[in-house]
C-alpha cells in the first residue's frame, strides 16, 4: 500500500483549498445591474500551433483569427457598444498590430495572454516574458495592462501592477486569491470551458483523440450559452465570455453571438463591461477581506 | 526581411466585405467540393481501402445520388479526385466534366506529402497531373490536398514544398487553404511576392466530420448538426457578399438521411437569389482577373524580431 492520506489530512487539504478563495457573495454592480457580462478574446491566432510545432494547415487555421477574425469580433462589439477585453499575446502585437490599435481605438481592453503562449518555469524568463508582453502593448495602447488570463505567477503579476487574472472557476462570482501567507493577492475573474468557443467549435485539437473531437453548432451553442446567461441573471451575478477570434471569427458564429447580445441586451439591468472595469469595481465596492484597500 | 516571412502565409488582413464584388453583381459566391477519395491512411489509396462497402457505394451509388441532386437544383461542383482513382473509373470522371463539372488533382494517391522528400513529391505531383490530364482531356487547374479521416488533425496536410511545386507545376490554384473565408493569395517567397491563390476550406462544413466523429459507426454521427452549420454559415456569408464552400464524400452523405439532408439544404440554398456557383477553376480564375497579387497582396516591412529567451 502507497501511504494512502487519511480522513482529517484530506479534511485540512479542502479547508486549505476554501481558505485561499474568498468568494464575493453578493456582488452590487454599478447602477443596481442584475448581471456583468465580460466579453472576452484570447488572441494567439497560430502561436500555440507554433509553439506545439504543428503542421502548416494548423497554423493557417489560426491565421484565421489574425486575417479575419479579430477584425470582426471587433467590429461585433462595436456595433453593439460593449466594450470588451482582448487577452493578447505579446508576440502578436508583431504580427497583427493594426487590429490591435483598431481594438484600442475602439476602447477596448487589451490585456496579458503571455508572451508566446506559455509561462517559462525559469523565474527570470518569466519576468522578461511578463515585462516584453506589458511593454508590447503598452506600446499600442499607451497604457500599461491591469489584467491578465495566463498561470504567471500571482505574486509576480502583483509586484508587476497587475490587479486581475482571469482563469479559473471555483466560483461563479469573482473572487480573491490568496497567497501562501494568507495575503490577498489577485482578483480572478472566472472563466469556465463551458463558456469558451474553443470546446465546442476548435474542432481537431492537434492529435487529439477521436472521442474528443470538438464539433458541434451555432443554435445549440446559442441555447447552452443563454440558458448559462440566465441562470447568472436570475439571481445577480457574473458570466465570462471566452472566445477565440480564430473560432469566433467565422461568420456563422458572429452571426450567433450577434443574436445573443442582441437578446441579453432586450433585459433591463445587464452591465457590459471590460474586465478592467469590472475588477476595479469589485476592488472597491468589494475589497478582499481584512486588506487596508 | 518581409514582415510575416517564416512565419504566417499571407497578408495582414482580408479583403472586406464591401469590397468584394462578384461577376453580373451576385451576392455570394458558393463552391461545392466533392471528395472522391476513399483513402483511409496517410500512404494514401491502398488495397485495403477497396474492401469496404463503403469504398463501393461511395464510388457507385453514392456518387450518382449525389451527382442527381447536385444536377437537379443546376449546381456544378470540383471533384477532387486522387490520380489512381480518375485509372480506376475513367469513363465515370469523363462523364463528371460532361456535365459541367470540374476535375481537379487529389494527389497521386491522397497521400500524405508531408512524409515525402521534396523529389519524390515532385515526381509525384507530375504523375498525377500527367495521369487526370490523360483521364480527362484537359490538364487540371486546382489541387487538393484534403484531410482524411485518420489524420491527426482536420486541416489535410501539405508538406513545406508543396506549395511551390503547384507553382512551379503551373497549377492556378490550390483548392483548401484555412486562412480566409474567401480566396486569398498563399505566399511562398516574401521577397519576390511567390504566391498561389487559394480557396478557402473548414472542416464545419465537410461532412466526413459528422458522420465519422465521435465514432464511426455507432450512431453517434451528427448529420444534423452539419446541416445546421451549413445553413448558419451560407445566411452568415450570404448577408456579407462573401463566399460559401462545402465538402462532400459521396460515400458519407449519399445515404439515406443524410442525403435527404443535402437536398433539403439544396433546395435551401438555391432558392437564394443571385447566387454564384462557380467551380474551383472559373472562381480562381475570376479572382486572379479581379483581384490579382501584384496589385491586391500587401506585403510590408517586419517587425518580426528575434528575442533571446523566444521562439523565434
Amino acid at each position: 500500500m502507497t501511504d494512502s492520506p487519511n480522513g482529517e489530512d484530506l479534511k485540512a487539504a479542502a479547508q486549505r483549498l476554501s481558505d485561499r478563495h474568498h468568494r464575493i457573495e453578493k456582488p452590487a454592480w454599478p447602477d443596481g445591474a442584475r448581471i456583468a457580462v465580460n466579453f472576452t478574446a484570447d488572441f494567439d491566432a497560430m502561436l500555440l500551433r507554433r509553439l506545439n510545432n504543428e503542421p502548416a494547415m494548423q497554423l493557417a487555421k489560426g491565421e484565421f483569427g489574425g486575417r479575419v477574425g479579430i477584425w470582426r469580433l471587433i467590429e461585433l462589439f462595436d456595433q453593439h457598444r460593449i466594450k470588451a477585453t482582448i487577452f493578447t499575446v505579446g508576440r502578436i502585437c508583431e504580427l497583427y498590430p493594426r487590429a490591435l490599435e483598431a481594438a484600442v481605438s475602439s476602447g477596448h481592453e487589451l490585456a496579458d495572454h503571455m508572451w508566446e503562449h506559455r509561462v517559462p518555469k525559469e523565474p527570470e524568463l518569466e519576468l522578461d516574458h511578463l515585462r516584453k508582453t506589458a511593454a508590447a502593448l503598452e506600446r499600442i495602447s499607451g497604457r500599461r495592462p491591469v489584467g491578465s488570463r495566463s498561470h504567471h505567477t500571482p505574486a509576480l503579476l502583483r509586484s508587476e501592477g497587475y490587479i486581475y487574472n482571469s482563469h479559473g472557476s471555483p466560483s461563479h462570482h469573482p473572487y480573491y486569491v490568496l497567497d501562501s501567507k494568507g495575503a490577498p493577492c489577485l482578483l480572478e475573474l472566472p472563466f469556465h470551458y463551458a463558456i469558451d468557443d474553443a470546446m465546442f467549435f476548435s474542432f481537431a485539437w492537434y492529435q487529439s483523440a477521436n472521442a474528443s473531437q470538438r464539433l458541434s453548432d451555432t443554435d445549440r451553442v446559442f441555447d447552452l450559452w443563454w440558458a448559462a446567461f440566465m441562470q447568472q441573471y436570475r439571481q445577480g451575478g457574473y458570466l465570462n465570455v471566452c472566445l477565440h477570434p480564430f473560432v469566433s471569427g467565422r461568420a456563422l458564429r458572429i452571426a450567433m453571438l450577434d443574436r445573443l447580445i442582441a437578446r441579453m441586451k432586450t433585459l433591463p439591468g445587464v452591465w457590459f463591461a471590460t474586465c478592467e472595469e469590472v475588477a476595479r469595481h469589485c476592488l472597491k465596492q468589494h475589497p478582499p477581506r481584512g486588506s487596508s484597500a | 526581411m518581409p514582415w510575416k516571412d517564416r512565419y504566417t502565409i499571407s497578408d495582414e488582413k482580408s479583403l472586406a466585405d464591401g469590397d468584394i464584388r462578384w461577376p453580373e453583381g451576385r451576392r455570394c459566391a458558393v463552391h461545392i467540393v466533392v471528395d472522391l477519395s476513399i483513402a483511409s491512411g496517410p500512404q494514401g489509396l491502398e488495397m485495403r481501402d477497396l474492401e469496404s462497402p463503403a469504398a463501393e457505394f461511395g464510388s457507385h451509388e453514392g456518387l450518382e445520388l449525389v451527382l442527381e441532386a447536385l444536377q437537379s437544383h443546376g449546381l456544378r461542383a470540383t471533384f477532387a479526385v486522387p490520380a489512381v482513382l480518375a485509372q480506376m473509373h475513367p469513363a465515370k470522371i469523363k462523364a463528371l466534366i460532361e456535365r459541367g463539372h470540374e476535375v481537379a488533382t487529389h494527389g497521386l494517391r491522397h497521400e500524405d506529402v508531408s512524409l515525402l522528400g521534396r523529389d519524390e513529391e515532385k515526381a509525384r505531383l507530375e504523375r498525377a497531373t500527367e495521369i487526370l490530364t490523360q483521364v480527362s482531356g484537359r490538364k487540371p487547374a486546382g489541387w487538393f490536398s484534403l484531410p482524411r479521416q485518420t489524420d491527426p488533425f482536420a486541416g489535410g496536410t501539405i508538406s513545406s514544398s508543396t506549395m511551390d511545386l503547384l507553382i512551379e507545376a503551373g497549377y492556378t490554384y490550390m483548392g483548401n487553404g484555412l486562412a480566409d473565408d474567401i480566396p486569398h493569395y498563399w505566399v511562398t517567397d516574401f521577397a519576390s511576392r511567390r504566391a498561389i491563390l487559394t480557396l478557402p476550406y473548414y472542416y464545419h462544413f465537410d461532412d466526413q466530420f459528422f458522420c465519422m466523429f465521435p465514432v464511426a459507426g455507432t450512431g453517434l454521427e451528427n448529420p444534423d448538426m452539419l446541416l445546421r452549420n451549413w445553413r448558419a454559415e451560407l445566411d452568415a456569408q450570404y448577408r456579407r457578399n462573401r463566399f460559401f464552400t462545402m465538402t462532400l464524400h459521396p460515400q458519407h452523405i449519399g445515404w439515406g438521411h443524410r442525403l435527404a439532408g443535402l437536398e433539403e439544404f439544396l433546395r435551401y440554398m438555391t432558392a437564394l437569389p443571385d447566387l454564384w456557383n462557380p467551380t474551383g477553376a472559373e472562381c480562381a480564375r475570376y479572382w486572379l482577373a479581379t483581384y490579382p497579387a501584384a496589385t491586391h497582396l500587401k506585403l510590408e516591412p517586419s517587425i518580426w524580431k528575434d528575442y533571446p529567451g523566444s521562439l523565434s
